[in-house]
Formats: C-alpha cells, sequence, structure tokens
C-alpha cells in the first residue's frame, strides 16, 4: 500500500459546499455541505431519499451539481469526470459488484491496468495471478487459487476482490457504499479490521451505511442527511446511535394522516414460519380485515422477498400460508390475484400501471373476465366501471380514455390501485406506495388505504418512510437481516423505536471489531 | 468440490447467521455447474474425437496427411468469417439476441469477393484488387458499426438490414452471373504449399494464430471481454464501452473482406450464393464456445469448431451420404449449444 506522501497539504481532504442538485422538479439535494478529514473515517446516513447516493453520484462525476463547489485535496473542480476523479485518488466500492463472472481474480483486479510481459504487446498473466494471491494475502489473509473464477466466488468474496481493486490502485479517498449489505457478521468484521487499517495508512474513507451500530464503532466524524440537507456533522464520540436516529427522520407528523377507527374483523391472512433461507427465517403473522399493517426493513432485511413470496413471485422453502383459514400455496401471481391478492409494486411505472394503455384499460387490466361477452370485450361496461372508480378514488384525468403516462405520479399509483378494486381484491400489499409522489397526492392514497380498510379488506404497506408508517398503520413488522425484529402496537410506539429496530442497534446484533 | 477450493465458503458452515446458508447453496451452485460445464465440454471434445474416429475407420482416406489438408483448405474462407462474427460476440456479449451478432458477414464476403473479381476483369492488377476488396469489407463493418453505436440499433436488426443491402449491391454489380477472375495472387491462393497442403490451409493457420494472439493474450483482449460480458464493470474500470464495439464490428467487416479474397481464389471467381455459408458460420461461432472452459467464445476453439463442421461435411462426402444431412445437422448444433450454454448462464446469474 502506498502510503500518502506528506504533501504538507493539511487542510480538509474532500469539501463540498452549498451542493444543490434538481431532478426535474424535484429537489435532491438543497444545499448540501460535507467537509471530510485526511485520514478519518467518515459516515454517512440518512434515510432513503435524504440525498446520500446523489451526493456520492456527484463526487464520482458521474452527475453534475447545479449549484455549489466542490474541493478536492485543496484543489475547486468544475467539472468532474469519472475519469478525473479517478486521477485524483478516489475510487468507489459499490453495492453492485461490478465484476465480469467469466474473468479470474487476476483479471478482475487488473482490467484497465494490465501487466505486460516486458518490451511485447501482451498480458503478463502469471504477474497478475502472482500480484493478485499476495495482495489478497496480505490485507485479507485469503488464499484463492488464481484460476477461481469470479462466477465461483461467494458474495463476500466478491466484494473483497473489488475493494482490493482499489487498493492496488493506492487510493487517496475510499468511498464505501452500504458495504455489508451482504455479508455476514465475520466478514463484515474483517471489513471493519481492514478499514481501521486503511485509517492507520492516512486513506480518507467515507463510509454509507444503515446500520448505526456500525457508525458508532467504526467511524471518526458522522453526517446526517435528511430531505437534501446535512442536518448535522459530529464526531461520533459525542453522540450515539440514538441521537443518530433522531436526526435521520423528520418528526414532524402533521395533519397528513387519516384519522380512522379501526374495526378488525375475521382474520384475513396468516403466515406460519415462512422461510427462505438466506432471505427471510421463520416469519409469522397474521393479517385482519379492517387493518393496516406495515412492514419495513432496510435493504437486504428481506421485507421485499417476504412480499414477493406472498403474491407467489418467488417460492418459500419451508412454511405455510392461509388465505380465509385454507392453507394455500401460491405459486403464481395469477393464483394470487384468484386468492384476492393484489400487489401495488413499488416501480408503478414499469410494474404496476401500462403507461400506453388508457385508464380505462389499465383499470379493468386485471378484471377483463368481468367485462367479456362471447370473448369481446364489453368497452362500454369497461369505461362505465373506470368512471366509477375515477369517481371513487378521485383520479385527476381527462377522462377514461386518457393514456396513463399523462397522468401525475399520485394518479398512476391510484390507478394502480382502482385496478385491484376492480378485481374485488381484498387483500392489498402495497410497496412504498407513495415513493416519488408529492405531498397532495400522499394524502389521497393515504385516505384511499383507510377506506380500503374501512370497507373489510385488510393491507399490508411495505415502506421505509416510518412517519408515514406510524402515521397509517395499525401495526408494524420490522425485519432485520431476514428475522422479525420486531412486532409494534403504532400507538404504542415512536419513531425512534422503530428505527432502532430497523437499524438493529436497540440489539445486540450491532458488528463489534 | 468446490466448497473446498474456497476457504470463505467452507468456513461458513459453522456459523449461525441466515446468509450462512446462501453462501453454501451459492457454492454447491458452483460445482453443479462446474460438472455440467465439464461435460459439456468434455462431451463436445468426445464428440469431435468420435467423429473422427468413426470416420477414420468407415472411411480409409479420411485421415491421410492429403484430406485433413484439404480439409483445413475448405474450411479457410468460413473460418476467417467465423472468426471475425467471434470477436463481435465477444464484444456484443453472450446474449444471441441483444448481443454481439453479424449476419451480413456471408453477404459482405460476397460482395467483396464480386469487387476483387470485378476489379481484376477490369484489367487492375492484384494489389488494386485487394485494396478494393479489403476496403470494401470494412465499409461494410463500418456502416454496421455506426448503426450499432451511434444509431443504436441492436445488432441483430442492424446486421440484418446491413445484409440485405449488401446482397442487392452483389447482384447490381454482378448482374447475378460468375465473374471469373485470375492473377498472380489468386493461382498461389489456390496452389499448394509444403507438405502438399492447401496454401489456403496455411492462411487459415496463420490467420487464426494471429487473431488468437491479439484476442486471448493482449490486454485489448481481455478489454474486449469485459465490454461484451459487463459493460458497466468496463466502464467502472474506466473504459469506454462503445469503441470497442465499433472496433469489432470493423474487425469483422475486415473479416469479410479476407474472406471475399480467398473466395475469389477458391472458386476462381466471384459466384453467386454466397449468403448460404451465414448458416454454418453462426454454427461455427456458437459452437466454438464450448470448447472454452468459461463457455465464452475464443478464437481457438472457433478453429476447433470450424474443423469439426469441416470434418463433418467431409465425412458425409467420403461416405456418400446425402449432404442434405448436413444442414440439419448443423441446425441441431446451434439448438444444442444455445440451449445449453443459456441454460449454465441462467444458473450463473441466479446463483
Amino acid at each position: 500500500m502506498a502510503s500518502p506522501q506528506e504533501d504538507g497539504n493539511i487542510g480538509p481532504m474532500i469539501r463540498l459546499t452549498g451542493i444543490e442538485k434538481s431532478f426535474g422538479g424535484t429537489k435532491a439535494l438543497s444545499g448540501v455541505s460535507l467537509t471530510v478529514e485526511r485520514g478519518s473515517v467518515h459516515g454517512l446516513v440518512g434515510q432513503n431519499g435524504a440525498g446520500k447516493s446523489t451526493l456520492i453520484k456527484l463526487l464520482a462525476g458521474l452527475l453534475r451539481a447545479d449549484a455549489g463547489q466542490i474541493e478536492i485535496d485543496g484543489v475547486v473542480h468544475d467539472h468532474l469526470t469519472p475519469h478525473a476523479v479517478d486521477a485524483l485518488g478516489i475510487h468507489f466500492i459499490h453495492q453492485d459488484r461490478l465484476l465480469v463472472p467469466t474473468f479470474t481474480v487476476g483479471e478482475s483486479l487488473f482490467l484497465g491496468r494490465e501487466p505486460r510481459i516486458a518490451g511485447t504487446p501482451f498480458l503478463d498473466r502469471r504477474k497478475m495471478q502472482r500480484r493478485a494471491a499476495e495482495v489478497l494475502d496480505r490485507y485479507f489473509g485469503l488464499r484463492l487459487p488464481t484460476s477461481t473464477l469470479i462466477a465461483e466466488l461467494s458474495t463476500a468474496e466478491k466484494q473483497i476482490v473489488q475493494i482490493t481493486r482499489a487498493l492496488l490502485h493506492a487510493p487517496k479517498v475510499l468511498v464505501f457504499d452500504e458495504p455489508t449489505a451482504a455479508l455476514v457478521r465475520r466478514e463484515a468484521d474483517m471489513l471493519f479490521r481492514l478499514i481501521r487499517r486503511l485509517r492507520d495508512d492516512r486513506i480518507t474513507v467515507i463510509y454509507i451505511s444503515h446500520y448505526l451500530g456500525e457508525i458508532e464503532d467504526l467511524c471518526d466524524t458522522v453526517t446526517v442527511l435528511r430531505n437534501g440537507r446535512d442536518v448535522a456533522t459530529k464526531p461520533v464520540a459525542e453522540t450515539s446511535a440514538t441521537e443518530i436516529a433522531g436526526l435521520m427522520v423528520n418528526r414532524e407528523i402533521g395533519e397528513l394522516y387519516p384519522k380512522r377507527t379501526a374495526a378488525l374483523g375475521a382474520t384475513l391472512l396468516r403466515v406460519e414460519g415462512l422461510s427462505t433461507p438466506g432471505r427471510y427465517e421463520d416469519v409469522s403473522f397474521a393479517l385482519r380485515r379492517g387493518e393496516v399493517l406495515g412492514l419495513t426493513g432496510l435493504l437486504g432485511s428481506g421485507v421485499k422477498d417476504l412480499v414477493r413470496t406472498l403474491f407467489g413471485l418467488e417460492q418459500p422453502a419451508s412454511g405455510r400460508v392461509e388465505v380465509d383459514g385454507k392453507t394455500v400455496w401460491t405459486k403464481t401471481p395469477a393464483q394470487a390475484a384468484r386468492r384476492r391478492l393484489a400487489l401495488v409494486p413499488e416501480d408503478r411505472r414499469r410494474h404496476g400501471v401500462a403507461l400506453d394503455l388508457s385508464v380505462a384499460e389499465n383499470v379493468t387490466l386485471a378484471s377483463l373476465d368481468r367485462f367479456t361477452r362471447f370473448g369481446l370485450l364489453n368497452g362500454g361496461a369497461e369505461t362505465a366501471e373506470a368512471n366509477q372508480l375515477i369517481d371513487r378514488l378521485q383520479i385527476k384525468t381527462d377522462g377514461s380514455d386518457a393514456l396513463v403516462r399523462t397522468l401525475s405520479g399520485g394518479n398512476q399509483q391510484k390507478v394502480a390501485i382502482a385496478k385491484w378494486l376492480s378485481r374485488h381484491s381484498e387483500i392489498y400489499l402495497l410497496d412504498e406506495p407513495t415513493v416519488g409522489v408529492d405531498v397532495g397526492a400522499k394524502v389521497e392514497i393515504y385516505q384511499l388505504i383507510a377506506d380500503l380498510a374501512a370497507r373489510g379488506a385488510g393491507v399490508i404497506v411495505l415502506s421505509s418512510d416510518l412517519p408515514e408508517l406510524l402515521g397509517i398503520t395499525d401495526r408494524i413488522l420490522v425485519l432485520f437481516r431476514g428475522r422479525i425484529a420486531a412486532a409494534l402496537d403504532t400507538s404504542e410506539t415512536s419513531v425512534d423505536a422503530v428505527l432502532a429496530d430497523v437499524t438493529g442497534s436497540s440489539e445486540a446484533l450491532r458488528h463489534v471489531g | 468440490m468446490s466448497v473446498e477450493a474456497v476457504p470463505f465458503g467452507g468456513s461458513q458452515q459453522g456459523g449461525s447467521e441466515p446468509a450462512q446458508t446462501r453462501g453454501f447453496g451459492a457454492s454447491s451452485g458452483t460445482a453443479g455447474r462446474r460438472i455440467a460445464t465439464l461435460l459439456l465440454r468434455g462431451g463436445s471434445l468426445a464428440v469431435f474425437v468420435a467423429v473422427l474416429i468413426v470416420f477414420s475407420v468407415t472411411a480409409p482416406y479420411f485421415l491421410s496427411v492429403g484430406n485433413i489438408g484439404n480439409v483445413l483448405g475448405q474450411s479457410a474462407i468460413a473460418g476467417v468469417l467465423a472468426i471475425g462474427l467471434t470477436v463481435v460476440m465477444i464484444a456484443g456479449g453472450g446474449n444471441v439476441v441483444t448481443g454481439g451478432i453479424d449476419l451480413s458477414l456471408a453477404a459482405n464476403m460476397g460482395l467483396s469477393a464480386a469487387v476483387y473479381a470485378a476489379l481484376s476483369q477490369a484489367g487492375f492488377g492484384d494489389a488494386v484488387a485487394v485494396a478494393g476488396a479489403l476496403a470494401m469489407g470494412l465499409a461494410i463493418g463500418i456502416v454496421n458499426a455506426l448503426a450499432i453505436t451511434l444509431a443504436g440499433i441492436v445488432p441483430l436488426l442492424a446486421t440484418l438490414a446491413v445484409m440485405n443491402v449488401v446482397a442487392g449491391l452483389e447482384l447490381v454489380l454482378t448482374q447475378n452471373t460468375v465473374i471469373p477472375a485470375t492473377g498472380d495472387l489468386l493461382t498461389l491462393l489456390s496452389g499448394s504449399g509444403p507438405f502438399d497442403i492447401p496454401v489456403l490451409a496455411y492462411v487459415l493457420i496463420g490467420f487464426t494464430l494471429v487473431a488468437a494472439l491479439v484476442v486471448q493474450a493482449t490486454p485489448l483482449g481481455l478489454r474486449l471481454y469485459a465490454v461484451g460480458e459487463f459493460p458497466e464493470a468496463a466502464r467502472a474500470s474506466g473504459l469506454s464501452v462503445k469503441p470497442f464495439i465499433a472496433g469489432a464490428f470493423l474487425f469483422s467487416g475486415f473479416c469479410g473482406g479476407i474472406a471475399g479474397i480467398l473466395s475469389v481464389s477458391y472458386l476462381s471467381g466471384s459466384t453467386t450464393g454466397a449468403g448460404d455459408l451465414l448458416l454454418p458460420v453462426v454454427v461455427t461461432a456458437l459452437l466454438g464456445t464450448v470448447f472454452s472452459r468459461r463457455l465464452v467464445p475464443t478464437v481457438i476453439g472457433t478453429l476447433l469448431s470450424a474443423l469439426f463442421v469441416s470434418f463433418l461435411v467431409n465425412g458425409f462426402q467420403l461416405l456418400n451420404l446425402s449432404s442434405t444431412l448436413v444442414s440439419g445437422v448443423q441446425g441441431l448444433l446451434i439448438l444444442f449449444v444455445v440451449s445449453a450454454t443459456t441454460l449454465l448462464r441462467k444458473q450463473e446469474t441466479s446463483a
């Protein structure tokens, strides 16, 4: 490892000032400042949508800021490109492992900077493999057969190869983006030891994580982002996971959420001991008529997989699902729909609605049987159904024949829900139902969820927006690393308490290096 | 088998966290894939050898130096084209529908041959004719490259369109007739070299070696694979993807030009029906992937499969079997290879 030369430069390694960035009409960053000291491990935390990834992409030269200044190593850079960032010695360990599956470890490490046999244009494969073995052994004590292909490595090993790639470039700054999301504890501990060694070598580290325990153990300083602003930067020694958690969420819960009086009916859905190894383990819960059940957890906690399983998109390894007291084995979404399950997916523009079909066509898409006579569609009946639902959900559209593409995000979401209302579904799985819609539309969707429950449906809302969950649900299930970490009664809990369960900081699960 | 080879996977067995099971599962999936790869690769080598043995027993002349030389010579045109296609497949990735494919190669050879023959008949010398044919091939490669990298058309469609244009141009140029051509170069190429083996056989071997060196042994080749297999990874390594893809199509166009010259020498002129070569060339390049450990296209793998296809045709001829059987066998080979590699790759991505 190259120890960074003492160039007499003692200012901060990275200084971002007043960074602003908008996408279309939405402001992702509104005036963020961030100062990262040389040789420190700097934590960066914030909820989904707080602006972490936008900030990192700006630093990586993948996006350009609308306003603000980026200063690296004492020099102000106006036009950062990925190439320039690379040359400055800033390297990124991405969440997705960007490695070619059919390459050997050696080839992956040196791609782009291949050693050549002296005096020829040919690759020095022997040197590549020798260096690869050397470096992996030195940093990780890892002995991989040098001919091993990437496809044959475990997730953790791929992660290690990627970090090693960055180390080979003698970096000044390493940026880790959620590095432990796919690692087990042993592997994460190894990563932490490595990061401490990097700090000892005076390499600056920016560490992005949802796991507040990791931030506490590992970082010198932490910056909290919320709604596109840096709300606090503190030495870790002078703060706590609880305080950071408090800073991460906006606790002003106003009149966004409808008042509802839950009248719970019979059990609609019962899940018993559902397991898929590596995704979720031994998940049991029940959903009653009239109930809104919140479901939350970090990326990789298994919540998404759980919802996909309920809708027949994935198969569980073991466990049982009951609908209306009868055990069912849902193998396909079509079966799930017949059992009156409805899924409103997170990426509504790709999976929730057909953008180039009309509102009426979208609304009746899941229930065409009801509008078909002698194999032909009854357009009149379709329009009537659509108009009735447009009315009931107050969908703002030019008419039932307007293309869904022309609707706003919130109204598209209503169409996605109307589709299942038309099918008379009773168990609603809503995946991040208010992501990317404006506040007004949010309120309407919350009202819609309350109405669904009031009419006797059961609603499961998967959301990472904790205030939202607290505002609209009766109970909240928190998954942490595949297991139910907490089942909370909404009226008796708080954002801080839920967040503690979500990030695992309330448990002894916290990593200890 | 792979668990012991991967210390990390093995050490997880004692743990109790949920992800531990996943790590182990991935390793055993890898083992399954390895066995399948071994079977596919070993199996195809075994079939290759078995075919040689069957033919050499049933047709005594089959294994003679003369016959092998002839087969090599007959493989030269398809071999050069298949190597061009191989490079395109490397840079475009393994997906046959969205990945790298150049359907215009056979038509390119036909037009380049026609250009050579026409120039030669018009009284130009060998040098001008060679330059004309190569320039024609390269020009077709440029059109492909532009359509794919600038206009963003998938290679399957872009090269299909170019194929039709090129075939049409050939008809315009030749009026759908045979244009005979002669010259010193053609005489040299169509003759025999040392050991009474056709010169074309030496050309194929030489061309393969050069291409193999560049593709398998230089940083350029390694980057080509990265661009095709995982463009995001290539970008993350500071490589720009488009120049590589464009370069691959330029190269395949150039190969079309070379094959055009070879075909003029082989047939003593330009003839119609170049398009018939498309299927054998695609078979050859696809089949070549099973001769590599990683199940990726390689130049040497393509040479082996070119020989395999030619030996098959040759053996059928020596045994007086109907040549119509050959296209049937070729079609089956495509189905087999594409489904086998697709299944294996699916496993790879889900693991």
